[in-house]
């Protein structure tokens, strides 16, 4: 049986020159929901591949379950489970044909995997008899999503991996899928690795999160002692010019906690900030220094980010000044 | 429903559910391949745009080239007394064999373009069922339009000099030579990955089919024509096939074909293997 745990230990993969996965390792707990973050291109599809036996490490080690991904890797299929963000269905088969045969190509009689297959099609609620009728290529994007998400089940794996499963979904369905993840790590004890380049899903589903940027780990732990180690709330004080920003900065640095620079807003984090508005807004007077925009706010994943790699999670790849 | 970490999603039926051990008991091979082949005859039929072309061409030939040349063959040597549909019969069965072998590399291309290759490759599927499945349902189809080709021929008038016994050598060599090319399409296809590719490769059938004694006997052949046709396996084959159709059992020719057809199917298979190796070694 397996451990249900995933360790990773300096995985390294390199393409040539470029190195898309630098080191990485962390340990996921059994019965964990663990988030590996991103932007695109920082490496999680790569160190997934590699997890799930499809691609060899350039060098490290991996275990899931306690099996060694390169040399064990035909045990590793059997106790993990995989969607990855491609999907790979064919579009002229039917679900139950899909399902039918993966459940036998696992070792099931025809009967047991027919029963599995009508079990799994309604858990993600494909069972409609018009639905299971028609072709996997009349199907919207969120049906092929939670039908490729029924596959990776079909074996009764106790590692699920995901990769960016929501990724193009939109928001009614993406609920969907938090909610059948959160209900198979918490009925089935199931270890869910997954993957994201969307903060408020790691926010919401895992336990714990692993940050990844240009393919090395920027940071690791759970999002609110992540987010708890910026300083408490922030103070975000949006000025006309980024020098207006600085000069704000060196008046009030004294303060706060931690203060930090983003293009022209800055943000001054402490504990119980709302507090110390007043104090702020009439030191900025005094100085002449006017904020365009003054908000509150608990900090974020995005924060975190920011912290840690120097740069916004989103958009621009403008480097930013690192906090003080 | 129960919830022991042990056993996740057990199922709420009684005697369905089992522990997903590392020990699990494996699919036996021959019902991976039944199961596959059966999946892939079944998707083919999803398209019949694939199947209907390749039978087209192969009875256009008969057809057409009966037509055409049918009533001119009484000039050409060696021909005069003898059907010229019995002569071309043959050349057309085994185009339509020739065509239907590229089912095969067209399954696997298209497993390998929508991603469902790399789904198949994680389960414990062995890696030669996956190709197995679609080589036998290609070869079944290509014997379906065989049969086909012949039935028309049937219908055209032709009776063969050795009856039914006959007519079944010429589907049986049809089957192992499109078998055989079958592991030529299928090795394109694993190793490209791109069905551009693997349908130029399928049409390759097209002019080796004319660089043979295609209109006329070999020895009427001259010059680069004639050693093309020479070396190309195809021209023992179709020997093989007319000597048994419209003259008898003719042991030495026979042989020269099998065994042609043989080497043609160790080196394509060969090619096959080498091009499944290719597509599933880890990176």
């Amino acid at each position: 049986m397996s451990n249900r745990e995933i360790v990773a230990e300096s995985l390294v993969k390199s393409f040539g020159d470029f190195t898309a996965v630098d080191q990485v390792s962390f340990k996921v707990e059994a019965g964990e929901v663990f988030g590996f973050l991103g932007p695109n291109g920082a490496g999680k599809s790569t160190t997934v591949s590699m997890l799930t036996t499809l691609s060899l490490p350039t060098s490290g080690s991996a275990t899931v379950g306690g099996y060694d991904v390169v040399h064990q890797a035909s045990i590793v299929r059997r106790i993990a489970g995989v969607a990855l963000q491609e999907i790979g269905l064919d579009p002229l088969m039917k679900s139950m044909e899909l399902l039918t045969i993966q459940g036998q190509l696992f070792g099931m009689n025809r009967r047991e995997a027919q029963n599995r297959a009508k079990e799994l099609l309604a858990i993600v609620k494909l069972d409609e008899p018009k639905v299971i009728d028609r072709r996997v290529g009349k199907y919207s994007g969120g049906m092929r999503r939670r039908l490729d998400l029924a596959l990776a089940l079909v074996h009764r794996p106790q590692i699920l991996f995901l990769d960016e499963p929501t990724t193009g979904l939109d928001p009614a369905s993406r609920r969907d899928v938090w909610t059948e993840v959160r209900r198979l790590n918490r009925e089935y004890g199931m270890t869910i690795f997954l993957t994201t380049q969307y903060l408020e899903e790691a926010d919401e589903l895992a336990d714990r999160v692993a940050i990844i940027d240009k393919g090395r780990i920027a940071a690791q732990g759970k999002p609110a002692e992540l987010k708890a180690a910026l300083g408490g709330e922030s103070i975000n004080l949006t000025f006309e010019n980024t020098g207006a920003a600085e000069e704000a900065q060196r008046e009030l640095e004294g303060m706060v906690d931690r203060a930090q620079i983003d293009r022209n807003t800055l943000r001054l984090y402490r504990p119980k900030a709302a507090e110390v508005v007043p104090i702020v807004v009439s030191r900025l007077n005094a100085r002449g220094l006017v904020p365009s925009a003054l908000t509150l706010s608990q900090p974020t994943l995005d924060d975190v980010f920011l912290k840690v790699t120097g740069q916004r999670f989103t958009q621009e790849t403008e480097p930013v000044e690192k906090s003080a | 429903m129960a919830t022991t970490v042990n056993n996740p999603i057990s199922t709420t039926a009684r005697g369905m559910s089992f522990t997903p051990d590392a020990a699990l008991p494996q699919m036996p091979f021959v019902l991976q391949v039944s199961a596959m082949t059966i999946r892939s005859l079944r998707i083919a039929f999803r398209v019949p745009a694939q199947i209907i072309p390749g039978l087209i061409i192969s009875v256009f030939f008969l057809f057409v080239y009966t037509g055409t040349l049918g009533d001119a063959s009484n000039f050409l040597p060696g021909l005069s007394g003898e059907s010229y549909l019995g002569f071309i019969l043959p050349l057309a069965v085994l185009s339509a064999a020739l065509s239907g072998s590229g089912l095969a590399g067209d399954g696997i291309v298209r497993d390998i373009e929508n991603g469902y290759f790399d789904k198949l490759i994680l389960t414990p599927a062995s890696r030669s069922a996956l190709l197995l499945g679609h080589m036998i349902a290609g070869a079944m189809l290509l014997v379906m339009q065989c049969c086909i080709v012949v039935g028309v021929a049937f219908l055209m008038g032709f009776r063969p000099e050795t009856g039914i016994l006959g007519v079944l050598a010429l589907i049986g060599f049809a089957l192992l030579l499109g078998t055989a090319f079958a592991g030529f399409t299928v090795g394109v296809a694993l190793i490209t990955g791109s069905s551009g590719a693997t349908q130029g490769a399928t049409f390759l059938f097209f002019p080796l089919s004319f660089l043979t004694a295609t209109f006329v006997p070999v020895n009427l052949l001259s010059g680069w024509i004639r050693t093309a046709a020479e070396y190309n396996p195809i021209t023992y084959v179709l020997d093989a096939t007319r000597t048994i159709l419209n003259t008898g059992w003719d042991g030495e020719i026979v042989l020269r074909g099998l065994s042609s057809v043989a080497l043609m199917g160790v080196v394509l298979f060969a090619f096959a293997l080498y091009g499944l190796r290719v597509r599933t070694k880890r990176r």
